[in-house]
């Protein structure tokens, strides 16, 4: 005790040298902006790292699990393709004609209990990721990209309560913003949808094709409850998503090549 | 509290509202703006506890920083540069470094110069790499660092002999 003691006095100046600067730091990351975006950068291509050592331990310790999983995935797939062996896939065809290239990529750490949520995936701007594309599973939508370093980049999450997405109904085609509330992961809120429309509940819901970053058509969820206020002209519609965004592995990433073009006519 | 550390508060308070609200609209040529406050790192006294003058490094600066509107690198400079006076002076005075007023007499000019020369240099190239802050600006830093030392070099070595007669 006494000899820790004698080691403070000793290097006290180095102490309040090495805890003012710690201190000066916090105030330069909250000042601005600049210095917080290469901060934050650094610390996700480091966690990233991390979370994908944890990960690779995580996944090798579930892998006789997983390997069952797929051989189930593999049965049904296969009955698919036999069932529909010459019939052309319609997906396909919509991403095409709007011009959106996809690549796969894995997640390294996903979140789902918080109000903001994020995602981590294993693919960076090496591989030609992107700010602002965006991202699906094979089930439905995910996010869209907000951050990328080499190797990884960050994924604001469908799960995210200041992410709203352009999405309408696959039936008649009207459209509103999709938002989530906070609330249940499988639950979100179609707000903006002109009261002019009909809705029925089990309905269909898609991506709008107004947005930069999804094609239309990818499948979202189904009404589950909708509500008519009886001032406002807009409906209030609780969705069931498709996909269970707490329990995926891989993700789809898409690039939508006429963005420039899209965005010149923007902002003209 | 005796008269060496009223004319200390005195110094910090006065050189702290002087560059805050003079020195830093000067914008000589655009970009620079001496930096005079580190007079008072300078002209602390020698034998002074340096712990105190690591705090006092990272007030002037924070504060400076908060007046200014600045994002933080004058805190980080100053506080870096209260933190390795100690070593400066040991290798600028050599044996001379434990005399109380060694940066105003009882010094040789040569030691005196370099001890400026280098608390000056180490400040500004601290405090411009905060602020740009990357590895493609360093030619910027390093301009930006070379010219303001200049200025701040001559507006501190003319200062001094105001100093000088005060304290004497």
């Amino acid at each position: 005790m006494r000899q820790l003691i004698n080691a403070l006095i000793k290097y006290k100046n180095t102490l309040v040298y090495l805890g003012l600067l710690a201190l000066s730091l916090v105030f330069l990351n909250l000042r601005s902006f600049y210095h917080q975006s290469i901060f934050s950068n650094a610390a996700l291509s480091f966690s990233s790292n991390f979370n994908l050592i944890t990960h690779n331990i995580s996944s090798y310790i579930n892998l006789s699990e997983s390997n069952k999983k797929l051989l189930l995935e593999n049965e049904k797939l296969k009955a698919l393709e036999l069932e529909r062996f010459g019939e052309q896939s319609l997906k396909n065809i919509t991403l095409d004609s709007f011009g959106f290239e996809v690549s796969g990529a894995r997640i390294i750490k996903n979140s789902y209990n918080r109000a903001r949520n994020y995602l981590i995936i294993d693919k960076g701007h090496k591989d030609g990721i992107e700010v602002e594309m965006g991202v699906i599973s094979s089930d439905g939508v995910v996010g869209i990209v907000n951050q990328v370093t080499a190797d990884f980049s960050s994924v604001l999450s469908l799960l995210h309560r200041d992410l709203k997405i352009n999405a309408g109904f696959k039936r008649n085609g009207a459209y509103g913003s999709l938002s989530w509330q906070g609330n249940h992961p499988k639950r979100m809120k179609l707000l903006d949808v002109s009261t002019l429309n009909t809705v029925a509940i089990g309905d269909t819901i898609v991506t709008g094709g107004m947005s930069d970053y999804f094609p239309y058509g990818i499948p979202i969820g189904t009404v589950l409850d909708f509500k008519k206020p009886q001032l406002e002209g807009y409906y209030d519609i609780d969705i069931e998503l498709f996909s269970n965004l707490t329990q995926k592995e891989f993700v789809y990433i898409m690039r939508n090549n006429k963005l420039d073009q899209l965005k010149q006519l923007n902002n003209e | 509290m005796n008269s060496d550390n009223l004319i200390s508060i005195f110094q910090f308070i006065l050189l702290l509202f002087l560059q805050a609200f003079l020195l830093n609209n000067i914008n000589f040529f655009g970009f620079i703006n001496p930096n005079l406050y580190l007079l008072f790192i300078i002209v602390y006294r020698l034998d002074g506890n340096p712990t105190l003058l690591i705090i006092l490094g990272f007030l002037l600066g924070l504060f400076l920083d908060l007046l200014t509107q600045g994002s933080g690198g004058h805190t980080i400079a100053t506080l870096s540069i209260a933190f390795l006076r100690p070593y400066i002076a040991k290798f600028s005075f050599g044996v001379n470094n434990d005399i109380p007023m060694g940066m105003l007499k009882g010094s040789l000019l040569s030691q005196r110069l370099l001890y400026l020369s280098l608390v000056i240099f180490l400040h500004h190239f601290i405090l411009y790499s905060v602020i740009y802050f990357s590895f493609d600006n360093i030619i910027t830093i390093i301009k930006n660092t070379l010219f303001t030392s200049f200025f701040t070099f001559i507006m501190v070595y003319f200062s001094m002999g105001l100093f000088k007669e005060k304290n004497d």
